[in-house]
């Protein structure tokens, strides 16, 4: 296992240069000048000069590239042309809590996913599959800041129940922390539920037909073992792929329900650096995401190789 | 087939699809003594397989259903007993090995697991003791090194090994009863007579009755004390291997023998059954046979019932035995 972990990150390194490159060229093609923007209203050329000077933008693309790239392996992904403060710092401090929002609409969205799913394709065809199915469908139908303005209105301002917004570290408050950010998460996890409850039901669906829930069957194991420990555990393998990328699509795209919740999170943090033409938090953030993808990937390989006996041996 | 009390009584059995006009396994009968060997004989789709699956209570989650018939099995019904009553069966007093040693093993577990959970579902023992059981019956099934291939996941061994891990599995609760669902079709020739070889020595060591169903009349002339064989969902003749085998009374079981390559023979080309099996939505009402037999006259419009010619054989013919059917009568089948 160690060896392909090793083999695994090997293998990204070209990845991510490849990512880098393309982050920072696509950057310089867009169009607009940070500096104008940072130059402010009168666009005084000398300040303009003076701060095209400092920025090295008068260098030619590969210099600036080979500059910025040598100091992002020393973990100096530049300064923040808006907020001067350090982007590795920006993002080391909004990172958590987008991977805290992640985390628990993944959570979320496996506790009901996954059993829908197992239950729907175990059911197959009765009215327990339709409403799972139609309840699914809702799910990724509905859209999220839809679902967080419906949240916040009934829980938070008709009920009382649980905060419409903000954020708390959780090393502050754990459990107030959790509380705060559980709605969010559930708006984020409802969708993602949907999908992961559709593969889990085809995945499921194709199991339940093989010969060793037969074989199972034949052996007098109860149902329940029968599902879980001979069916779901072959289908997991394909689930946990779409487990694996969802999580990176989260990391990256919490946007909506982070502004809806105003979480102050990485998905503000984009869009923000966005709107200022921020270019070193942008490639920051881009790089930061692109890393997130090819460690979920690895993961999901490593996770596979314990899912599948079979794989181990190559 | 005279004995008071058999072991397996299945009589009726009846399996249709909803919705379609005749039933795929039409009134199957026959009975199983402890100890015996039976081996169910016909071609592909002729219902063997569906009738050991019924038998096992594993068509749940299919579009057949059980029609009609009882299978008594040591004063249970197997076709209407409770689903529960079933479970606590299968592979423990009733088990069952299938067709493809390949797929039929659960790629994900290591076998030692999957046989020690085979005992586990039906006996309260301690999982140390289940291992230990399941070791044990590796060495009973001949597997090499027994002890070591515990923990060895289903890719890693071939396809005769696997299939003794089914074996070793069914056996582990010392069933009374065996079914084998075509258990060496998938396997290479040499490796057939191994397999064979090996379930004729252990269904002698522990006295497992076994329902064998095959498509290789190889196997029955290897491994049966009666035969059973199948025609369409139906049964055609049935007997003591002996008198199958010697005496066949039945024009498809006579079509059977004759298009068994022979070694001793200078038969040339050899000999086939024309025309094809009925399709399961359009099965005649009469002898399901007819269409191919050369004996066939206006009387097969009518079903024959499986008729007693001499103790413990029996056929499903209008016309048997055959040698009265005057030579001159036989009429060209067209192909």
């Amino acid at each position: 296992m160690l060896a392909f972990l090793g083999r695994r990150i090997l293998i990204a390194i070209p990845t991510v240069f490849l990512i880098s490159v393309f982050v920072f060229t696509l950057q310089h093609l867009l169009p607009g000048d940070p500096i104008l923007v940072m130059a402010g209203e009168e666009r005084d050329p000398e300040i303009i000069a003076a701060l095209r000077e400092k920025y090295r933008m008068n260098d030619p693309i590969t210099v600036q590239y080979l500059a910025w790239a040598g100091n992002a392996l020393q973990g100096d992904l530049g300064i923040s042309l808006r907020t001067q403060q350090p982007v590795l710092e920006l993002i080391a401090e909004k990172l958590p809590v987008t991977i805290q929002l992640a985390v628990m609409a993944l959570i979320i969205a496996i506790l009901i996913g996954i059993p829908a799913g197992v239950l729907s394709a175990y059911k197959k065809g009765t009215w327990i599959d339709w409403l799972a199915n139609i309840i699914a469908l809702s799910g990724l139908s509905v859209p999220n800041f839809w679902l967080g303005i419906m949240l916040i209105l009934l829980v938070s301002v008709r009920l009382g129940w649980l905060p419409a917004s903000g954020y708390l570290p959780l090393s502050e408050d754990p459990l107030q922390s959790i509380r705060v950010m559980v709605m969010p998460a559930f708006v984020l996890g409802t969708a993602l539920a949907a999908t992961l409850m559709r593969h889990t039901r085809s995945a499921m669906l194709s199991v339940l037909k093989s010969d060793y829930v037969r074989t199972a069957r034949a052996k007098g194991l109860r149902e329940g073992v029968v599902l879980v420990k001979h069916a779901l555990r072959n289908a997991l393998v394909p689930v946990v792929t779409v487990i694996t990328l969802l999580f990176g699509e989260l990391l990256a795209g919490a946007v909506l329900t982070e502004q809806i919740f105003t979480i102050p999170g990485f998905g503000k943090l984009v869009v923000d650096a966005v709107f200022n033409r921020d270019y070193a938090v942008v490639q920051g953030i881009v790089l930061c995401t692109g890393i997130a993808f090819i460690a979920m990937n690895i993961l999901a390989d490593a996770a596979y190789r314990v899912l599948n006996p079979r794989m181990s041996d190559q | 087939m005279t004995d008071p009390s058999p072991l397996l009584d299945v009589r009726g059995l009846s399996i249709r699809v909803a919705g379609t006009a005749e039933p795929l396994v039409d009134n199957v009968s026959f009975t199983l003594n402890a100890g015996e060997t039976l081996c169910i004989v016909g071609e592909s789709g002729c219902g063997k397989s569906l009738t050991a699956l019924a038998l096992m209570g594993l068509l749940e989650g299919t579009p057949l259903r059980v029609e009609r018939g009882s299978a008594m099995f040591q004063g249970i019904d197997l076709l209407s007993a409770a689903p529960d009553v079933l479970r606590g069966l299968r592979g423990d007093r009733a088990a069952m090995i299938f067709q493809e040693p390949m797929t039929s093993l659960n790629p994900a577990l290591r076998i030692g697991e999957q046989i020690a959970e085979a005992v586990r579902a039906h006996r309260d023992i301690p999982r140390d003791a289940a291992r230990a059981r399941a070791a044990e019956m590796l060495q009973r099934v001949r597997i090499p090194a027994a002890g070591k291939r515990l923990d060895e996941y289903p890719h890693q061994l071939s396809g005769g090994m696997r299939q003794r891990v089914m074996i070793a599995m069914a056996l582990a609760n010392d069933p009374a009863l065996l079914i084998a669902d075509e258990p060496t079709t998938a396997l290479d020739v040499t490796i057939q007579a191994q397999i064979l070889d090996l379930m004729r020595n252990l269904g002698a060591e522990t006295g497992t009755a076994q329902i064998m169903i095959t498509h290789d009349l190889g196997v029955v002339a290897e491994m049966a004390d009666k035969v059973a064989v199948m025609y369409a969902g139906r049964i055609v003749e049935a007997g003591t291997t002996a008198q199958v085998f010697d005496d066949p009374q039945h024009p498809y079981t006579l079509g059977l023998m004759s298009s068994m390559p022979s070694l001793a023979g200078d038969q040339g080309r050899l000999v086939t059954i024309p025309g094809s099996v009925p399709s399961p939505d359009d099965m005649p009402r009469g002898c399901r046979f007819a269409a191919r037999c050369p004996f066939a006259t206006a009387q097969c419009e009518a079903p024959p019932p499986l008729a007693p010619r001499g103790t413990g054989h029996a056929v499903a013919c209008w016309h048997a035995p055959l040698e009265d059917f005057a030579v001159g009568q036989r009429r060209e089948v067209p192909a």
